[in-house]
């Protein structure tokens, strides 16, 4: 008898472990997908590229490599697109499609094509310093699906800073802009920035009288108050705060915020999304300039969104005459920038 | 002091380049922030490019198109002495605590920034204080910025914030109490 359950207990076993339902491991995580894919770039690489892309996690001097500036003025570390092979780079935009969500690498590309309609300038020009391929990438610390390690990507007008820890991806902090910052290419009008621009305004113009007026300040802001270099400050808020704000309106700035937030990969996104709307009475609305804007065209304002986690600005540049055709965006989490909560843990 | 300065130079030297792309502008941020019973103030003046040989003249005292650390000094201490700190209209006295400079020809091709930190002692006692800060440095090419940060002394906490149109008259209205706690304030 003992030796009959042995036996079916064995079968039982050999039977469940065979079983394609029950077998079936856990479905990879967008953490295992990005680490996948991490690896692969790395793989795709030779030694002396492998060592000039990576970097220990706790580099902080690499960490802040990052700037609004082309790459002649302001180095970057990592290699770049142009450095890499068709396939090295094939493999490293499957690493970034991976780590971002699909609106949010569209973003980046169209942020990226701008570059490239600047360095052509379209009349005939070259601006050598400009370009898709001017764009680095680099990595600190050992992609890990446990352990925490950061992907950056950036050049002019972009820098994305990623910290995954585990299951958790933290985008913050983060620069996003374009010049110009509408153009047309194969045919088609793009504006890489346009949701930033028309859903704040479209906010903006929901607002009441009295909220307006909270929500609109009375002087001129001319540039990012916490840009490149000034991690880890939290400035006196200021404007609408959303708890003054109605339902609708409420929604409305969860989806401005949503502009920065989802460029991160969804799970990720939705995490963070879900932690901003919880402190959502807290978070302040302000606006800088013109209430109008011309159709089809960025607004010329600046406007910010500050919660206690969250630190986001829009800044319209006049370099090129025309502001709504450069701008400088910002976006912090200035309790967890580079991730610095997550490693904590 | 001046030693410590000038040993403070290399290290904000080194630090990110500002993201002002103003070419026609003299871009000046301030960043004011409670440390007990002091403010400090930090200050990154960025000029761009179509103003930035008038910023270097008044640098480059020399025109020997170099920017030595005598004239870094100097230079501070003048745009000190073109901005004040008052409370209840008693001016405070500013003291230079570190200076940075990004090299001449960096400032020269609008690329580069200059950051100044100072600091002054808060006046004792009271519990209700309107700090006023000005910035009158440059005004024909400048544009001013002014923010405080969160206080990280709980017992200081921000009532409201008043600036003029162009940011070059700046009112911080604060409270400070032995135990208070710090919140945000609505305007």
């Amino acid at each position: 008898m003992k030796g009959w359950s042995f036996v079916a207990v064995c079968a039982i076993a050999v039977a469940l472990w065979a079983s394609p339902s029950l077998n079936a491991a856990a479905p990879p995580t967008a953490t295992d997908h990005i680490v996948t894919t991490a690896k692969a770039f790395l793989s795709a690489l030779d030694d002396a590229q492998r060592r000039k892309v990576m970097f220990a996690f706790d580099d902080a001097q690499q960490r802040t490599r990052w700037s609004n500036f082309p790459v002649s003025f302001v180095p970057r570390g990592g290699i770049s697109l142009m450095e890499m092979n068709a396939a090295q780079r094939s493999a490293a935009m499957t690493l970034l499609a991976a780590a971002l969500s699909p609106t949010g690498f569209k973003k980046i590309q169209q942020i990226m094509d701008g570059d490239e309609f600047l360095k052509n300038d379209g009349n005939g020009g070259r601006k050598p310093m400009f370009g898709r391929e001017l764009y680095y990438l680099s990595i600190l610390g050992t992609p890990s699906e446990k352990e925490p390690w950061m992907l950056q990507f950036g050049g002019h007008h972009l820098a994305l800073n990623i910290t995954i820890a585990g299951d958790r991806g933290v985008l913050t902090p983060t620069l996003t802009g374009a010049q110009p910052a509408l153009y047309t290419m194969n045919g088609k009008t793009v504006r890489p920035l346009a949701a930033e621009s028309d859903k704040a305004f479209a906010l903006l113009q929901s607002l009441d009288a009295k909220q307006r007026d909270q929500a609109v300040l009375k002087y001129r802001v001319a540039d990012l108050v916490l840009g490149p270099g000034q991690d880890g400050k939290t400035i006196q808020p200021e404007g609408l705060r959303a708890s003054a704000m109605n339902p609708e309106q409420r929604t409305a700035l969860l989806d401005v915020i949503s502009e920065w937030a989802g460029i991160l990969q969804q799970e990720a996104a939705a995490a963070r999304m879900a932690e901003i709307e919880a402190s959502l009475d807290e978070t302040w609305f302000a606006w800088s300039g013109a209430t109008d804007v011309a159709p089809g065209s960025n607004i010329t304002a600046y406007y910010r969104i500050q919660g206690p986690t969250l630190l986001i600005e829009y800044a319209p540049q006049r370099l090129g005459g025309d502001p709504a055709m450069h701008v400088h965006t910002m976006y912090r989490d200035p309790t967890n920038d580079y991730g610095r909560k997550l490693v904590a843990k | 002091m001046m030693k410590q300065a000038i040993a403070l130079v290399a290290v904000l030297a080194i630090q990110r380049l500002a993201s002002a792309h103003a070419v026609d502008e003299y871009v000046q941020a301030t960043l004011l922030s409670f440390d007990g019973d002091r403010i400090g103030a930090s200050f990154r003046l960025v000029p761009g490019t179509e103003v930035a040989s008038r910023v270097l003249a008044s640098i480059d005292t020399n025109s020997d198109r170099l920017i030595s650390e005598p004239e870094q000094l100097e230079y501070a201490e003048r745009f000190l002495a073109d901005v004040s700190f008052s409370i209840g209209g008693a001016p405070l006295r500013p003291t230079l605590v570190s200076v940075g400079f990004s090299s001449a020809e960096q400032l020269r091709e609008g690329l580069g920034s200059i950051l100044i930190e100072a600091t002054a002692d808060l006046p004792r006692g009271g519990t209700e204080a309107a700090l006023v800060f000005e910035n009158h440095h440059q005004p024909q090419i400048a544009a001013y910025l002014v923010n405080s940060l969160l206080p990280r002394d709980r017992n200081v906490r921000i009532v409201a914030q008043h600036r003029s149109e162009d940011q070059s008259v700046y009112r911080l209205d604060f409270k400070r109490s032995a135990a208070g706690s710090m919140g945000l304030a609505d305007e």
